[in-house]
């Protein structure tokens, strides 16, 4: 009963989808209709025109196999023959230091400003 | 034939998938994450077998569509923790701005260094981007948008293993601190791994992960054109 449940709440979902599309295609914007989705159903959800547990189920489960959904994408590597050699070498590693590097600025901000907030109410 | 293939791309996806997570389950060690090891033994199958990535993806598309309510989906962990995030609203906006300004200088300066062609460096640059707007930025800035869903997957995949070491040597026990750089660092992949530490760090890295895409967007239509060609023409004539 659960996974039926789940079922359709992703169904809700879809249909939050195709109006973030639709209003992306309508007024030409650069942003992506499941973005547009996310923030409509953020909307609904605080001016409680839609209730949670329509749903919660659905998004969790969605959000919980999240991993599962980029699988395809990933394989996408094998049609780039190029990649597989030193280009792909070179790929990665601009990839490894500028994921560092990004993950260390953005979380050494992230705790300084906290630090900083901290010590302006005590 | 093609249709069985489908079912069978489909279905073997997921199989596979489950049987790497049990497995990662099992021995917890980072490098067993089934976001490496699913890939590599698909790609291995695909080799062998000779069916070649199209016929492949025409049923394993199904998985890559569910991304989209899935996205869609951000907004129930967002809404539930609306007063925190409320209460944190300057230090994900700066934080994720100053990010993604690193990212995209970061890339484009790393991948001038090692002396690849322009169409890689531009698809290199939107790589920190959730996959979407990623390739949507890709073709806006002249890049192919294909090659950038690869750079997002191996973003992604490299960053959630990259992040618990970054978190270990730099202490970051905060969970704001953790989720805003998983979110940053390897948007949709980094946001899972994010969940797993707990609730929290996966809000805000979702946060991370929408509000990056946003500012990105913004950052590589108006800065970067500017930023590349003061880069190209003024400091390396």
């Amino acid at each position: 009963m659960k996974i039926v449940k789940s079922i359709v709440q992703i169904g809700y979902l879809y249909i939050l989808l195709f109006i973030g599309n639709t209003i992306a295609r309508l007024l030409h914007l650069p942003i992506p209709g499941s973005i547009i989705g996310l923030v409509l159903l953020f909307l609904l959800l605080q001016l409680h025109i839609i209730k949670l547990e329509w749903i919660e189920l659905g998004a969790a489960l969605l959000l919980s196999e999240l991993l599962l959904f980029f699988i395809p994408s990933a394989i996408g590597v094998v049609d780039y023959h190029a990649l597989f050699g030193v280009q792909g070498m070179k790929v990665v590693l601009v990839i490894v230091v500028s994921a560092i590097v990004v993950m260390l600025v953005t979380g050494y901000t992230a705790q300084w400003l906290e630090q900083r907030k901290k010590g302006d109410t005590v | 034939m093609s249709l069985f293939i489908a079912i069978a791309s489909l279905l073997g996806t997921i199989a596979i998938f489950y049987i790497c997570k049990m497995f990662y389950k099992k021995y917890k060690k980072e490098w067993l994450t089934p976001m490496l090891i699913t890939p590599f033994v698909i790609i291995v199958i695909l080799l062998l077998t000779g069916i070649p990535y199209k016929s492949y993806n025409t049923g394993a598309n199904v998985l890559t569509n569910l991304l989209g309510p899935a996205t869609v989906a951000f907004a129930v962990p967002i809404y539930k923790n609306v007063n925190l995030l409320k209460k944190h609203a300057f230090e994900i906006f700066v934080s994720i701005a100053v990010g993604s300004a690193v990212a995209i200088v970061s890339s484009f300066i790393m991948a001038l260094i090692v002396g690849l062609n322009d169409e890689l460096v531009h698809s290199l640059v939107p790589r920190s981007v959730t996959t979407p707007i990623a390739m949507d930025i890709s073709n806006m800035i002249g890049g192919s948008p294909t090659l950038t869903a690869v750079f997002v997957m191996t973003t992604g995949i490299l960053g959630s293993l990259l992040a618990p070491i970054v978190i270990k040597v730099c202490r970051f026990h905060r969970p704001s601190s953790r989720g805003l750089m998983l979110g940053m660092g390897a948007h949709g992949t980094g946001t899972s791994k994010a969940f797993e530490f707990g609730e929290l760090e996966g809000t805000f890295a979702s946060l991370a992960m929408i509000v990056a895409a946003l500012i990105s967007i913004v950052l590589s239509t108006t800065i970067f054109p500017v930023f590349e060609h003061l880069v190209i023409n003024i400091l390396l004539p």
